[in-house]
């Protein structure tokens, strides 16, 4: 999974974004990018929607404030559709709240709005390689959801309700990650590859959004709805 | 008497389940129901009453067995007499209650049996009442049926004699009857008509007699003890209650009055001087129970009175100790002091309950007179003076006290679930509005310190803003108007404008006593810019202990002493490396910024604002900053207390504008 040499065709990538200010941004930081190609840009829920019926793209870039509705759900949608497709959420501050929720819809990464233009290029071309971003106050909360004891033990003890647990690697990882070291120094002390380190934090958010379904759903059954 | 006796059970029996005029007219129901039962059986019985007998009498000193036959001459010798007979006594009868020395007298009474069918069928005499302070013997055709062999005066002469006559092959029915009474000279000797005849004619005659005489009274008496001693036992753990004690003393000296009335017939293990002292002297402390139980109900303190009643009781008590005064020869001035002690009790508590309200009491001291006016007509009695073949009406008022004290017990009994009911749910009313109370002042509470939070929070960010953002925005404002735009770094000066406000809005997520979370998230925001700027950052998190004081206030503090330190890294070190390092040492956490550039003199003129912020920053929240320069770069070292006194000092101290 080599990110540095070009692949033979370019990534298709869509924008769902209102801000014409970015979008512009957009379309230039990745028009200086030969590997990757804005095939769609969608300014509200609906013609993302439309967009969503069409062909996949390889990756989705997503605002969540959009003026006729969510972007979680445009998420959720595209995850359904576009299994394939890496999805980001486009953000300003990356808090844990909306990155979270954005994940538990089914995205695998964030797209920091301010970063200079070519890192923009750069993150989407890591996060369609595997490799998910994750800042400390992010992993923490991810840590604190899958705490069997913050939960009172009524409600922790059905494993079909709960779902997925971390494992004691990807504990760890996260554990490292609320202590500022960064994925090369992660992968140092935990003598494995920055890959296998990227791979964890794939799973964990994998882990994130099976368990945000499942709690759903058992939140249908305790509330009759299923 | 037996009606009302029998009224008063159903009272108690029904308990409180219906109204009280449900339970009442129940209880006159089963009374009139047993009356009519008791007078159908009276009419429906039979057999022969003999009424007429002749009687003579030979005084005698002291106390002799009966001789095997009457003497020859007495059916046709003695006076005429009709049955019952009962001579008047004597107010003083004698001085010597010596059984062997007392003046005595035998009685005999000869009595014409009417001719009976010669059947060969059983015979039976009934005789309801024989009264005589003394022993007695029945023949039947000159042979012995029948003699007391108990005590000589105190042998149960209240109970109704049932005599089954002896029947062989060749016995025939009786011709002769020949009774006779050895008594005390002066008293006793009455004798009352005789029946004879078959079981079916007599029987209902002397059981129903046998049972309102000796079986009611007896039984009453029983189970007024056996409640009384629960009440003994009751008051052993509730001594602060007098009335259980009371209640058991009642039931106790009740039952020693009874005692008389089904007692006698077999020797007693008292002699007879010391059964008349207690069966007479039990009424006087019956009245001292009574006018003390009533003060219970009643609530009036009268200590005169107690007194008097008292050293009426004691005296008598005293007086007639066995070996001073006979209480059985004296009984009659005995009985007319009590009664006379009995109104005084009697009415005392019937004015006292009246006056108080006290519902029982009033019903206790009415009973009380209903007893004394009962007594009246038992003394009549016991002096002959009405038909002695009546009964003694207060052994059925005495059934009464058991039932009106069952009723104030029992009544005493149902208050006290009931206000132990009512006080439950008093409590628990009492506790839901405390517990609401709580719940209000709680809210405003919350809601004083959520404003007291939102205000702080709001002060915090204006501050912050007014020394970062706003300033640097400021300070780029006039440097564009003043055509000063060339020499300004417009990115940089954005950037970290940016940079400021992610570090705001990470001030404001809890960190929850995590320093090196704090410092983990201050590095994500630094990291593109150290990347850019080709810094390498090397990163030593030691383990630390939780710090409790580190809220979203401190954290803003510290994010911001740190990200001047790494900007005047990057802006005038000229560093290629830096490093951060956290540990706890001696009760503090120490972070170190450790540069390898130019160093510089935090003494020195240049220094400017920045460090003058920070060391402001630091003590605003107890801690402190250091510059320690060595050969190479320089040194930033944030010291933070791991445990603060009062962490309220952090908010005192606020950094001023």
């Amino acid at each position: 999974m080599s990110i540095e040499g070009a692949p033979p065709t370019p990534l298709r990538v869509v924008l769902v974004e209102d801000d014409v200010a970015f979008q512009e941004a957009f379309r230039t930081a990745l028009a200086g990018a030969d590997d990757l190609v804005v095939t769609g840009v969608a300014a509200t829920a609906a013609q993302a929607r439309a967009l969503l019926s069409g062909p996949p793209a390889e990756v989705l870039v997503v605002d969540l404030g959009l003026p006729d509705g969510s972007g979680i759900d445009v998420i959720g949608e595209a995850h359904g559709r576009w299994p394939d497709c890496a999805i980001m959420v486009a953000t300003t501050f990356a808090d844990e709240h909306h990155v979270i929720a954005s994940i538990e819809a089914g995205a695998s990464g964030y797209l920091l709005k301010d970063s200079p233009l070519p890192a923009i290029a750069q993150d989407i071309r890591i996060l369609h390689g595997g490799g998910s971003p994750i800042s400390p106050r992010i992993a923490r909360q991810v840590l604190m959801r899958f705490r069997p004891d913050e939960r009172p033990p009524a409600e922790a003890a059905p494993v079909d309700k709960t779902g997925p647990s971390l494992s004691e690697r990807e504990t760890e990882t996260l554990q490292l990650i609320t202590r500022g070291f960064s994925f090369d120094e992660i992968a140092e002390l935990m003598g494995v590859s920055r890959n296998t380190v990227l791979t964890f934090v794939r799973r964990i958010y994998a882990k994130l959004e099976v368990r945000s379904k499942t709690e759903a759903v058992f939140e249908a059954r305790a509330h009759g709805l299923l | 008497m037996a009606s009302s006796s029998d009224q008063g059970r159903g009272g108690i029996g029904e308990g409180p389940v219906g109204g009280p005029w449900l339970i009442w007219a129940a209880g006159l129901a089963l009374a009139l129901l047993l009356a009519g039962l008791a007078l159908v059986v009276q009419v429906r019985a039979g057999g022969e009453r003999i009424v007429l007998a002749r009687s003579s009498f030979t005084d005698t000193i002291g106390y002799q067995a009966p001789p095997p036959a009457p003497p020859a001459q007495a059916s046709t010798a003695g006076r005429q007499v009709r049955l019952p007979n009962a001579p008047a006594p004597e107010w003083t009868p004698g001085v010597e209650p010596s059984p062997q020395r007392i003046a005595t007298r035998v009685t005999w009474y000869a009595l014409q049996v009417p001719p009976l069918p010669d059947d060969g069928r059983q015979l039976y005499l009934y005789i309801p009442r024989w009264k005589s302070d003394g022993s007695l013997a029945i023949y039947a055709d000159g042979r012995l049926v029948r003699q007391s062999h108990a005590n000589l005066q105190w042998n149960g002469s209240n109970q109704p004699l049932w005599i089954a006559l002896p029947r062989t092959t060749v016995s025939h029915p009786p011709r002769i009857l020949d009774i006779r009474l050895q008594h005390v000279r002066g008293i006793g000797g009455a004798f009352s008509s005789v029946w004879i005849g078959t079981y079916r004619q007599l029987a209902p005659r002397y059981y129903l007699r046998e049972i309102f005489q000796v079986g009611l009274p007896a039984f009453s008496a029983t189970a007024f003890l056996a409640t009384g001693i629960f009440g003994l036992l009751v008051w052993f753990g509730r001594r602060d209650e007098p009335i259980y004690l009371l209640f058991f003393a009642m039931s106790a000296v009740c039952f020693v009055r009874m005692l008389h009335t089904f007692v006698g017939v077999h020797p007693l293990v008292v002699s007879d001087a010391w059964f008349g002292w207690l069966t007479v002297n039990s009424l006087y402390w019956m009245m001292i129970v009574l006018h003390l139980f009533a003060a219970q109900l009643h609530h009036a303190r009268q200590p005169r009175l107690t007194f008097v009643i008292l050293a009426n009781s004691a005296a008598w008590t005293i007086a007639t100790l066995p070996g001073l005064l006979d209480a059985t020869l004296i009984a009659w001035l005995v009985y007319l002091n009590i009664i006379g002690l009995g109104l005084v009790v009697g009415v005392n508590a019937a004015i006292q309950s009246a006056r108080a309200g006290a519902r029982l009491a009033i019903l206790l001291s009415a009973w009380c007179l209903v007893t004394l006016a009962a007594g009246v007509y038992d003394w009549a009695l016991q002096q002959n003076l009405v038909n002695i073949e009546s009964v003694f009406l207060t052994n059925f008022t005495g059934v009464g006290f058991t039932l009106i004290f069952w009723h104030i017990m029992f009544s005493r009994y149902v208050e006290a679930l009931e206000t132990a009911t009512r006080a439950k749910a008093d409590l628990a009313r009492r506790l839901a509005q405390r517990e609401a109370e709580l719940t209000l002042s709680h809210a405003r509470l919350r809601e004083i310190e959520h404003r007291e939070l939102l205000h702080q929070e709001r002060q915090r960010l204006m501050q912050d803003m007014h020394d970062g953002l706003g300033s640097t925005l400021v300070g780029a404002l006039r440097a564009f108007e003043s055509d000063r735009a060339a020499d300004l770094d417009a990115v940089g000066i954005l950037r970290g404008c940016i940079d400021d406000l992610k570090l705001t809005i990470d001030s404001m997520e809890p960190v929850e006593t995590d320093l090196l979370l704090l410092l983990a998230t201050l590095r994500f925001r630094l990291q593109p810019r150290l990347e850019a700027s080709g810094v390498r950052l090397t990163w030593n998190a030691g383990e630390i202990p939780p710090l409790a004081w580190l809220d979203q206030r401190h954290a803003l503090h510290i994010l911001r002493i740190l990200q001047e330190a790494f900007a005047n890294v990057l802006k005038h070190a000229g560093a290629r490396e830096v490093a951060l390092a956290v540990l706890a040492e001696g009760g503090q956490v120490l972070v170190r910024v450790q540069d390898d550039g130019r160093g510089f003199d935090p003494a020195g003129p240049s220094t400017g604002r920045g460090l003058a912020n920070q060391r402001r920053r630091a003590e605003a929240i107890g801690g402190a900053v250091r510059w320690e320069t060595g050969d190479r770069g320089a040194c930033l070292v944030l010291v933070l207390p791991i445990e603060k006194a009062g962490s309220g000092a952090a908010y005192s101290s606020a950094p001023g504008a």
